[in-house]
């Protein structure tokens, strides 16, 4: 017997209310007489705020000169930004040596950049060393003075290349100090973990602030009078004190993830105390912890702009400078603070960006 | 000539594990008392008992897992004292298996198999893959070496766990409750490489109420309650003449489905 022929049903254009603009209106904007209102109220303040603001910030900015009195119509001076560029984003690093603050920048990114390009095998091996080097890489190309090139002192560093490069370097160190810290707090040693409570619960629980006004006044007291640790070098010390004690308790939140049985399972192989944590508590506790390892260190970087408190020439003490400047007197602070604001803002947003490709390339769990 | 060989062609009466008066407590609670067990190189012990009568305790003793405060034990010649060279000694001898698996998850499952050859005794990596999937191919999942546990079925996965014990090459392997966390279908594979294994002369202690896998390769079954042996005898006697009221009560109570 013949079998019957199949035709299959052409498609058909789905109903215009259910695709397209109309429908979204529909469903986003207008669904009920409650939303109606929200949605007209919403735009009634936009409209009566955004021409406004686009042209306060854009169509009547001053974009060109060089001096206030290029400033002349109404909008944003921008040309306070442009001429305080170099400051903002180098501080008073001298002009010819720029290269070595862009140089330390594009070995962080590049460090960065591998980290992701290599192959899972040579991850670890390379990236690891790697990191851990970059930091003292920086320092030393930044003073110059090791490596046979002119020294730049720390009092020059400054602008938004110190807030990003002394945030990476504390961030780097914290990292093993926060987990022997974390490995310290759930140890059977008590003077492991004594001190490592200790330390955790002293520096979580004492404000940035606090912490940098005792490193840069107090600490000097009990130094004897010749001997002078940089300032810069005490900052950095005590952003990775602090970042590592709030590392410890993020990754004492991973170790509480792992189950007992990775545990037993590794000791019933027979591997020692550090085999067992480092290689297979640790990539588990990393992969879990990820999305709090990575708020802390947005924490962390958002923390460099306290510096100012104790005269570090970071971005925003540079701004606050720029605007005491005799020959910017004319109330620049909206422009600086926005400018400041965004620049954070755009880099702490690549950063969450970042955070979710990482969690993506660990997730080997294949959970349903 | 490998460890294994040597294992089967020198079966004798040498006692691998002897356990003396061991006790222990959590606390004030006594989980373990008096026990006294001697186990002889490849004699296939299966462990029953209700839950809670420290069946699981008492195998965990054997690798250190757990502690007992009272009382000695021996593996292969090595006594077990509070040292860590001497435990991780022992537990190189022992091989456990686990009922929830306990697989490495972020490790593909030739790396959950190599982590031990290749860290603990220090053997190199194309060796260590070598054994690695000449077990994976006797526990019949060759074909999964590069997949994760995670994407594994649990009968699957119980079989890694058996071959990532036997890469380390044990001369005692310990089972506690491995068909437990299994669906149904899944218990026969896990037995039959149990059995498999059995037969090949591996010294077994298995906590497990599979009492046909105990009528079928045990040489002795011991009966455990409230934290001691009760009664301990071959299959054939265990099975059709307990001696206790309580292990008649056990047995009527199991096997009436």
């Amino acid at each position: 017997m013949k079998a019957k022929e199949y035709k299959p049903l052409p498609d058909q254009a789905a109903p215009i209310s259910t695709i397209g603009v109309i429908a979204w209106l529909r469903n986003n904007l207008f669904s009920s007489p409650f939303n109606i209102a929200v949605t007209i109220v919403i735009v009634a303040v936009l409209m009566a705020i955004v021409p406004g603001m686009l042209d306060w910030l854009i169509f009547s900015a001053n974009w060109s000169g060089t001096t206030q009195a290029d400033c002349v119509k109404d909008g944003a001076c921008w040309v306070f930004i442009s001429a305080w560029s170099q400051q903002i984003f180098y501080g008073s690093y001298p002009d010819g040596e720029i290269w070595r603050v862009n140089l330390s920048l594009m070995l962080l990114a590049g460090v960065i950049a591998l980290s992701f390009i290599l192959p899972a095998r040579l991850r670890n091996k390379v990236s690891v060393p790697a990191y851990l080097f970059l930091p003292f890489v920086c320092l030393l190309i930044l003073d110059g003075s090791h490596i046979g090139l002119r020294q730049v002192t720390t009092d020059l560093w400054g602008g938004f290349s110190l807030n990003i490069l002394i945030a990476a370097a504390s961030i780097i160190i914290a990292f093993p100090f926060g987990f022997l810290w974390a490995l310290g707090r759930q140890s059977d040693m008590p003077f492991a973990r004594s001190v490592s409570v200790t330390c955790i619960e002293f520096f979580r629980g004492t404000p940035i602030l606090a912490l940098f006004f005792m490193g840069s006044v107090m600490l000097p007291l009990f130094f004897p009078a010749d001997v002078s640790v940089d300032k810069l070098l005490r900052v950095w010390i005590i952003l990775i004190l602090f970042m590592s004690a709030y590392m410890a308790e993020v990754f004492r939140s991973g170790f509480a993830a792992i189950p007992k049985g990775q545990y037993e399972a590794a000791d019933s192989l027979g591997l020692g105390y550090w085999q067992k944590t480092l290689l297979i508590i640790f990539p588990q506790v990393i992969k879990v912890s990820m999305p709090n390892i990575l708020a802390t260190f947005v924490m962390v970087f958002k923390n460099t702009v306290f510096l100012l408190v104790i005269a570090v020439p970071e971005m925003l003490q540079v701004i606050m400078a720029a605007l005491s400047n005799s020959n910017w007197l004319g109330g620049h602070a909206i422009e600086g603070y926005l400018f400041v604001g965004f620049i954070f803002w755009i880099c702490c947003f690549s950063m969450s960006l970042l955070a979710t490709s990482i969690e993506k390339k660990l997730d080997t769990s294949h959970k349903h | 000539m490998s460890t294994d060989q040597q294992a089967i062609q020198s079966t004798n009466d040498k006692e691998i594990i002897v356990i003396k008066d061991m006790n222990k407590w959590y606390g004030n609670f006594h989980v373990l008392k008096d026990i006294n067990l001697t186990v002889k190189k490849g004699e296939r012990i299966v462990v029953c008992g209700p839950s809670g009568s420290g069946k699981s305790t008492m195998i965990r003793c054997i690798n250190r897992l757990e502690e007992f405060q009272r009382g000695s034990l021996t593996v292969n010649g090595v006594e077990m004292i509070d040292d860590v060279k001497n435990i991780e000694a022992i537990r190189k001898e022992v091989g456990m298996v686990f009922q929830h698996f306990n697989l490495f998850p972020h490790l593909s499952i030739l790396d959950n198999l190599t982590l031990g050859p290749i860290w603990v005794q220090k053997r190199p990596k194309a060796e260590a893959e070598a054994t690695a999937m000449k077990y994976l191919e006797r526990v019949k999942i060759p074909d999964q070496a590069l997949k994760f546990p995670g994407q594994l079925s649990g009968g699957q996965q119980q079989r890694v766990a058996i071959a990532r014990s036997l890469c380390m090459s044990p001369e005692i392997m310990l089972f506690d409750e491995p068909t437990s966390a299994l669906d149904p279908e899944m218990i026969k594979e896990v037995l039959d490489v149990m059995v498999e294994l059995a037969n090949e002369g591996m010294t077994m202690i298995c906590v497990t109420h599979e009492m046909g896998f105990a009528k079928k390769v045990a040489d002795r079954v011991i009966f455990m309650d409230g934290g001691e042996i009760v009664e301990q005898n071959t299959p054939h006697e265990f099975f059709d003449h307990p001696e206790t009221d309580r292990l008649q009560l056990f047995l009527s109570q199991i096997l009436q489905h």
